[in-house]
């Protein structure tokens, strides 16, 4: 039974097993994000959260199950034409295009989407405003924090309908994970994102819902629309 | 000595022209392609061909032959190469390995075993402090040279190239920005293609045209691609070089152990970077 509750889903996830080769590491996950919904998946490591997000991405075919999005069946379409589809992944690992300027950056995904490189980089800055500093810098000079925020800004171009992001706050100093904090925030409600995330102030600030895994499956849900949920009912199954 | 430098420079051009496909194809699709030599060869072979057979001189001859095998590249990376993306590197390589086989034996059907030579086409000598050194190998240098610096402003200032560049360092990253790497890759293949048949016409006049010239210099070229380090461009242009030069050098006093010199640094780099340096960065 898939859970989500009413209204026009964005994605829907039906009973989706992926694995790799005789291995599962998802089994029958089913999940559905709302228009404008800021959906997290908080798990313990190992729990399939990350293969959860590049199956949804289109980096890996499931075995079984559908991925509606947008009222299409995107199962086990490739990552190019799923992101052409208007669903953008910035993956866990920060890596930026490092040989490439931070413009070029934003150029690639402007030039991928269509659109012309001055509004592509108008957006990115829209987002975060000191990235006009770093323009002209080598991407692979960035730290951690300003290349990870380069992620989500080079994913929003094109205004994506669904945005996944792994572990954004992951190995960041407090001061970078508020920059990322007030980034969620200003897209909150306009762009529906699934966050998967371990810090659980930010996930229970933010979120609308929290999905838990464990094992590769979804074992509870959250309804967090009025920041009901404190970080201590989710630390339990971290 | 003078000679022996400038030999080592010829062989790092002619080692440059061929690897830096090879590095690219590893770099970008993670895939070694055996059948590079094959193409390489056949670039040769359909030199001789159209030189002989429409009474060419040897640039337009070579030009011909360029575009004529670029459908075989092409056609290599869409209907072998391509199915092998994602797959175990093993798959790779006995699939191209077996290509080339294939392909080796059609050209012993079709133009015979012997060696064919290939007269220099510039018999000009240039004398540098007294030492007449051959214009011809100075221009497959400059060739090598201006192909690199060439492919460098490629790769910086085109989309096309800014994609190659994204791609080899990371693949699902462009993959995610709606961008079918796809379509690049037979670019980037094509390309590299057309550079190591470009290379192997002009080495034929210094050495042979024989149906296994493309698997000795295969050897040399994963070396290369090993030392400058896999889908580095700069460092594929650097390696070539160095090991070019090394064989030169000790070609000049040992014959026998030119090739056996380019194998032990590679094994001596491979050493350095998997056991020496991971433990240098844990101090």
């Amino acid at each position: 039974m898939c859970t989500g509750g009413g209204g026009l889903a964005v994605i829907e996830v039906r009973d989706v097993s992926m694995g790799y080769n005789q291995a599962l590491v998802l089994h029958d996950i089913c999940l559905k994000v709302k228009q404008g919904e800021q959906v997290f998946i908080v798990g313990r490591n190992g729990a399939g959260k990350t293969s959860l997000l590049k199956t949804l991405a289109g980096l890996l075919k499931p075995h079984s199950g559908t991925v509606t999005f947008d009222g299409h069946d995107i199962t086990g379409m490739p990552a190019e034409k799923v992101a052409r589809r208007g669903l953008h992944f910035v993956a866990q690992d920060k890596v930026v295009f490092s040989s490439l300027s931070v413009r070029n950056n934003i150029a690639l995904a402007a030039h991928a989407m269509k659109i012309d490189i001055d509004s592509a980089i108008r957006k990115a800055v829209e987002i975060y405003p000191k990235l006009e500093e770093f323009m002209e810098l080598n991407a692979g000079n960035l730290s951690g924090g300003q290349r990870e925020i380069l992620l989500i800004g080079r994913a929003m171009i094109g205004d994506p309908k669904l945005l996944l992001i792994d572990e954004p706050t992951e190995g960041l100093a407090a001061k970078v994970i508020d920059d990322i904090f007030r980034i969620l925030t200003s897209i909150k409600g306009t762009t529906s994102t699934i966050i998967v995330e371990q810090n659980l102030s930010v996930v229970t600030s933010l979120a609308d819902r929290i999905y838990v895994m464990k094992e590769g499956k979804i074992i509870k849900e959250f309804d967090n629309k009025h920041a009901c949920i404190e970080a201590a009912e989710l630390e339990v199954y971290l | 000595m003078f000679e022996t430098i400038l030999y080592g420079f010829t062989i790092g051009a002619v080692l440059y022209l061929f690897s830096i496909g090879l590095s690219l194809t590893f770099g970008t699709m993670h895939i070694i392609n055996f059948a590079h030599a094959l193409v390489y060869t056949l670039g040769v072979y359909s030199f001789i061909g159209f030189r002989d057979a429409l009474s060419l001189g040897f640039v337009p001859a070579m030009l011909i032959a360029v575009v004529a095998m670029v459908p075989l590249a092409w056609a290599i990376e869409r209907f072998v190469i391509r199915r092998l993306y994602g797959e175990r590197l093993d798959y790779a390589i006995i699939a191209t390995y077996a290509l080339l086989l294939i392909g080796t034996d059609l050209i012993k059907v079709v133009f015979g075993t012997l060696p064919q030579s290939i007269n220099v086409p510039i018999h000009v000598s240039v004398n540098v402090a007294g030492v007449g050194i051959s214009l011809y190998r100075i221009i497959i240098v400059l060739v090598a040279v201006l192909i690199f610096l060439g492919l460098r402003q490629f790769f910086r200032k085109t989309v096309v190239g800014q994609i190659v560049v994204a791609a080899l360092e990371d693949n699902e990253g462009v993959r995610c920005l709606g961008i079918n790497i796809s379509t690049y890759f037979s670019i980037v293949f094509v390309i590299g293609s057309a550079l190591a048949i470009i290379g192997g016409i002009l080495y034929a006049p210094i050495s042979t045209a024989e149906p296994y010239m493309g698997m000795h210099i295969l050897l040399l070229a994963f070396s290369v691609v090993i030392v400058g380090g896999m889908g580095s461009l700069t460092g594929t242009f650097y390696a070539s070089f160095a090991l070019g030069m090394l064989m030169a050098l000790v070609g000049r006093f040992w014959a026998g152990g030119a090739n056996a010199a380019v194998f032990l640094t590679m094994a001596l780099v491979i050493i350095y970077r998997h056991t020496i340096k991971p433990r240098l960065h844990r101090r």
